[in-house]
């Protein structure tokens, strides 16, 4: 079989460079110490979301009060309790501060007013401190407001649930997998073929008797090959370096890790096919991940993009893979749970490879 | 069949750039061909398009009763070919670089080794057999490239400057193994700027600006681009009355030295005997003059427009 012809030389090559066997070994853990040290352990920021159904001056500049507090970090905006709720179950926040309609009003107009507080009760020592930072912050803001609107009372109403109990580093466990397996495997590829032609010896394979099946199924499985390693030296940092927990079963873990990998190769081995150099093939690659990054919903989350920038975090498959694999590892539901976004991943896997295949040509022009 | 190669009405343009124009060409099967002509003339272009590997605008080609590209796939398993471009893995070794274009012609186990290592000790690699191909000088490449254009015993070679920049006595030696290979069958089609090497050929096409300009055996190819078999007269004498077809004249002391074209030296040679004796010139001494290919390819060149 020809194909498993071109994977020995591949794997041979690859063996050969140094920097993409660095890439592979350091990547994984970069990322992972990057995310680890800015967004590890207990210490830091808390964050927090905002629900603001008021909208009026006076909520605004408690907002801004909120901002001003060092150990709040405010993450996510809701335009609802259920989305605010929502952000708490997915283990983005820790609790969720919900200004209600007429709020502004209220205070102008002398009278009580309250403030909904949403706090996730797992972890005692961080709720107790969301609690006292938001009562600081709200007798600030009296404070600041005496002169104005003298005698008038915030009543802050606690509402406690319990939340999946995830630490920072957790929160950021899905994004880091995310990256490391598009930016890698999408990267290496994507030099795989127009290499080849940039060198020539695309013109010598290609009198041999070989099927482009053959030069783009070599050269994935090779690659395929050589960056499971990535999926497994992250995942193993993050839980033994970093003691993050995968609720859900660690195999689907790895098996929807493992898609998304597959789809990575087939989008730069595509991206190879199309560039006419080695350097047009890395800037593809690295144009293709700006958006999948941005858009995955784990920086903003999805509900909060403007129209146009939801278009486009529904069309990264990295949203697809970050949400699945956030479900299996905070949530514990099984792969099947997240069927659709496996789907999708399947989808997008095999329509990339199938595209690559179809726009090869065993042609030098 | 007898053509190794046919080709008819082959045209390739680059946008409005004519490289091939209108291209007949015929290869016999067993011959050695050589295609020559001046940097751009199209002949890489020519070949490329020959072997599948670029499409071209028009025309017809058939390769050993293959038609391209529709049977290409039957065709390339016994083609070998060497590009103008080094175009090998410069990080596999000499022997992983065999080992894999042998592995994609079906070859494996023993077999393969055995031809691989024949390979080598018939191009002098053996001792460098596990040195990485990038680290090779420009003549062990240009061997290793033929070891993989031979790996799979290809009937007919197609070979785009196989000796650009290598050194006289590699040279010797690559053409050695054509002729050792053209012996046993295999039929050749080679390029090169090199003139002494387009000697060895049997027959030769002369490309320029992607039209072919002529076409023939180095000794056809001579006397067309002359009209005839050229001599060199030493005579005393006037010879300028006579009827001959006179290249050049030049004085040395009293001797007159006349280079003159005869149709055909063999039968005409006792008639300019004759022809002098009777205008009373003295005949000091005649020889037919091997003339360069290089000599006819510039005369030829020049003619065209
Ligand atoms: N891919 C291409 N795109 C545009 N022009 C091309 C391309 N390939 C070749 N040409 C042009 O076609 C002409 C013929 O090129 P070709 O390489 O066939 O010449 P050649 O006879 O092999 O020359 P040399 O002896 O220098 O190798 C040249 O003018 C070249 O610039
Ligand atoms: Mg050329």
């Amino acid at each position: 079989m020809s194909v498993f012809v071109v994977v020995i030389k591949e794997l041979k090559q690859f063996r050969r460079d140094p920097r993409s066997l660095i890439m592979i070994a350091m990547i994984p853990l970069i990322v992972m110490i990057l995310f680890g040290m800015g967004y590890g352990g207990e210490k830091g920021k808390v964050n927090i979301g905002i629900v603001n159904l008021d909208k009026e001056a006076l909520s605004w500049t408690l907002i801004d009060s909120i901002m001003k507090v060092k150990d709040l970090n405010i993450k996510a905006y809701g335009n609802s309790i259920e989305e605010g709720r929502k952000l708490i179950e997915d283990g983005k926040v820790s609790a969720v501060i919900i200004i209600p309609n007429g709020f502004t009003y209220g205070i102008i107009k002398n009278s009580s007013v309250q403030l909904l507080v949403i706090v996730d009760e797992s972890i005692p020592t961080i709720s107790s401190m969301i609690k006292s930072s938001i009562l600081y912050v709200t007798y600030k803001f009296q404070e600041e407001l005496s002169l104005r609107a003298q005698g008038n009372f915030i009543e802050i109403i606690y509402n406690s649930v319990y939340g999946p109990t995830v630490t920072n580093i957790e929160a950021f466990t899905p994004l880091v997998m995310g990256i490391v397996l598009q930016l890698v495997p999408t990267t290496l590829i994507s030099i795989a073929i127009c290499r080849e032609k940039e060198k020539g010896t695309f013109e010598q394979l290609i009198m041999s008797p070989i099927s482009k099946f053959d030069i783009i199924f070599g050269k994935f499985i090779a690659f395929f090959i050589a960056t499971i390693a990535n999926m497994l030296i992250t995942l193993l940092v993050a839980i033994y370096v970093f003691n993050v927990s995968i609720k859900g079963s660690i195999i689907d873990a790895m098996l929807i890790s493992t898609l998304f990998l597959i789809g990575s190769l087939g989008l730069g081995i595509l991206i190879s096919v199309l560039s006419r150099n080695q350097l047009q093939a890395n800037q593809a690659a690295i144009f293709v991940f700006i958006p999948a990054l941005l858009f995955s919903g784990t920086f903003v989350p999805i509900d909060m993009l403007s129209y146009f920038a939801k278009i486009i975090a529904n069309l990264t498959p990295m949203y697809y893979f970050t949400s699945a694999f956030r479900d299996i590892m905070i949530r514990g539901v099984s792969i099947w749970d997240v069927s659709w976004q496996t789907l999708v991943l399947i989808i997008y896997a095999v329509l990339m490879l199938t595209i690559a295949l179809k726009t090869l040509k065993l042609r030098v022009d | 069949m007898e053509y190794a190669i046919e080709i008819s009405g082959l045209t390739k343009k680059f946008g409005d750039f004519i490289a091939v124009d209108h291209l007949d060409l015929k290869v016999y099967k067993g011959e050695i061909f050589g295609l020559l002509g001046p940097n751009g003339a199209g002949k890489t272009t020519t070949i490329r398009m020959l072997c599948g590997l670029m499409a071209p605008t028009e025309g017809s080609i058939k390769i050993l009763g293959y038609k391209i590209p529709e049977e290409r796939n039957e065709a390339i398993r016994k083609i070998g070919y060497m590009a103008q471009r080094f175009s090998l893995y410069e990080d596999l070794t000499v022997y992983e670089n065999m080992e894999f274009y042998g592995k994609l012609y079906g070859l494996k186990g023993s077999l393969l080794r055995e031809r691989i290592l024949k390979l080598l000790d018939f191009l002098e690699l053996s001792e460098f057999k596990d040195r990485l191909a990038g680290k090779l000088s420009g003549g062990m490449k240009q061997r290793l490239a033929l070891g993989v254009a031979l790996i799979h015993n290809p009937s007919l070679l197609i070979l785009d400057e196989p000796t650009a920049g290598v050194d006289p006595s590699l040279r010797r030696a690559f053409w050695n193994y054509f002729r050792n290979l053209n012996k046993e069958g295999t039929t050749i089609l080679v390029t090169t700027h090199y003139m002494d090497e387009a000697e060895n050929c049997d027959r030769i096409g002369l490309m320029s600006k992607g039209k072919l300009i002529a076409i023939g055996s180095p000794r056809e190819l001579k006397r067309k681009a002359f009209g005839g078999d050229v001599i060199e007269l030493k005579i005393k004498g006037d010879i300028n009355s006579l009827p001959l077809k006179i290249l050049e004249t030049r004085k040395e002391n009293d001797i007159t030295i006349v280079r003159a074209v005869l149709n055909d030296i063999s039968k005409e040679l006792p008639n300019i005997f004759n022809l002098l004796d009777s205008h009373n010139i003295k005949l000091i001494s005649v020889e037919p003059i091997n003339i360069s290919l290089e000599e006819v390819f510039i005369k030829l060149l020049g003619e065209i427009p």
